[in-house]
């Protein structure tokens, strides 16, 4: 599936604000409430931070999004190479990273996405109009 | 880079020489002469910014490049001193590294106001409405717009107000009932052993949030509402405490 935006920093946590504040305002414009989109944004954090504190180096952050039908689906990759089957973790679900993205998102997953390690983020807008 | 001439001691610079320099501008010579007779100036400028977040060597970096154009574009018939001249420039040049950086030097009292009525129009529409509100929603009830209301929620995030972090010793009615469902929760995490340390060293406040967030799966509005608190505050507390978390669980793993 071709995203709506995609975005490509450095991989440093400098820039995780710009793709923290870039994914809210798309919530926004999706009509998410206040508190999703505060869910949503802490989410983008915490997966950011798992990536970029994994121990191979990483030169690029990618943030696919796609929006649609209320939901907002977030995949954030790095181009690390972990080599064969370092990643995803194999008990990824006892991590801390995992509880909590799972808790904000409504799904969480690890996954191996194109660049790299990746994690995916599906959001629901939390709002009945 | 060292000051080619090690007897001035002044840090702005020697006003004769500086003159001499200025007059052979733009002989290369001179500009290079001219930018090492002021460095001292750029890095006292630069360690005056230094302890935001910003290693000290990039912010010297930063007001050097601030110093040169100082040197370029300066007008010696305009009666301004170099040194004056140059402060402006520098300052300046370091400013924008931090407005670039996507850093603010302190929240803009635009921002603040924006961030407290916003913080009431949360709350307040929470309860008219029954749920949280919209970007949209606050917008048309504060009267700014929308990326307004977004920078706002980024700020309360982004800062710590110190005056909103003093803590609370309100004891909530539930509060005696909430501790053992807590325990018992954070039971679960004991197995995880990096994390279980770090968990019990947070303030009480801090883990009662992580707990109703993660362990009772309430929203950040509800929470809100069962601590007594603003939504804006429980965001910041908890966006505050995963960072902690983070810290704590990388240094021990």
């Amino acid at each position: 599936m071709t995203p709506d935006v995609k975005l490509v920093v450095p991989a440093k946590p400098d820039y995780v604000r710009v793709l923290r504040a870039v994914t809210a305002s798309l919530a926004a414009r999706l009509e998410f409430t206040y508190d999703r989109i505060e869910d949503l944004r802490l989410a983008i954090s915490e997966a950011c931070a798992t990536l970029l504190a994994l121990p191979w180096e990483a030169t690029t952050l990618v943030l696919r999004i796609s929006a649609a039908d209320g939901r907002v689906t977030a995949v954030v990759c790095t181009d690390a190479d972990p080599g064969a089957d370092a990643w995803p973790p194999v008990e990824a679900e006892r991590t801390l990273a995992w509880r909590v993205l799972s808790g904000l998102a409504d799904t969480a997953v690890f996954e191996v996405g194109e660049e790299g390690p990746a994690v995916r983020l599906e959001v629901e807008g939390g709002v009945v109009v | 880079m060292r000051a080619k001439n090690p007897g001035t001691e002044t840090s702005s610079g020697d006003p004769e020489r500086s003159d001499e320099l200025f007059a052979r501008l733009p002989d290369p010579a001179a500009r290079d002469e001219l930018a090492a007779l002021y460095q001292p100036l750029a890095e006292y400028l630069a360690r005056r910014f230094y302890g935001r977040g910003e290693p000290l060597e990039d912010l010297i970096q930063v007001a050097s490049i601030g110093l040169i154009k100082a040197i370029d574009r300066f007008d010696p018939e305009r009666g301004v001193k170099f040194s004056t001249y140059a402060t402006a420039t520098v300052v300046g040049e370091l400013k924008r590294h931090f407005r670039d950086k996507g850093w603010a030097l302190r929240v803009p009292r635009r921002l603040q106001e924006a961030g407290m009525s916003v913080g009431r129009a949360v709350t307040d529409l929470s309860q008219e409405l029954g749920r949280a509100p919209t970007v949209n929603e606050i917008a048309r009830r504060t009267g700014l717009s929308e990326e307004e209301v977004l920078e706002a929620m980024e700020t309360a995030q982004a800062y710590t107000a110190s005056s909103l972090d003093a803590p609370t010793d309100e004891e909530g009615a539930t509060e005696g009932e909430r501790l053992g469902e807590e325990e018992d929760a954070f039971e679960f995490l004991e197995g995880w052993t990096s994390v279980a340390p770090a968990i019990r060293e947070l303030p009480k406040r801090e883990r009662t949030i992580l707990y109703l967030r993660f362990f009772r799966g309430l929203t950040q509005t509800q929470i809100a509402e069962e601590l007594g608190i603003s939504q804006m505050h429980v965001s910041r507390l908890l966006s505050r405490t995963l960072e902690e978390l983070r810290r704590s669980v990388g240094d021990t793993g």
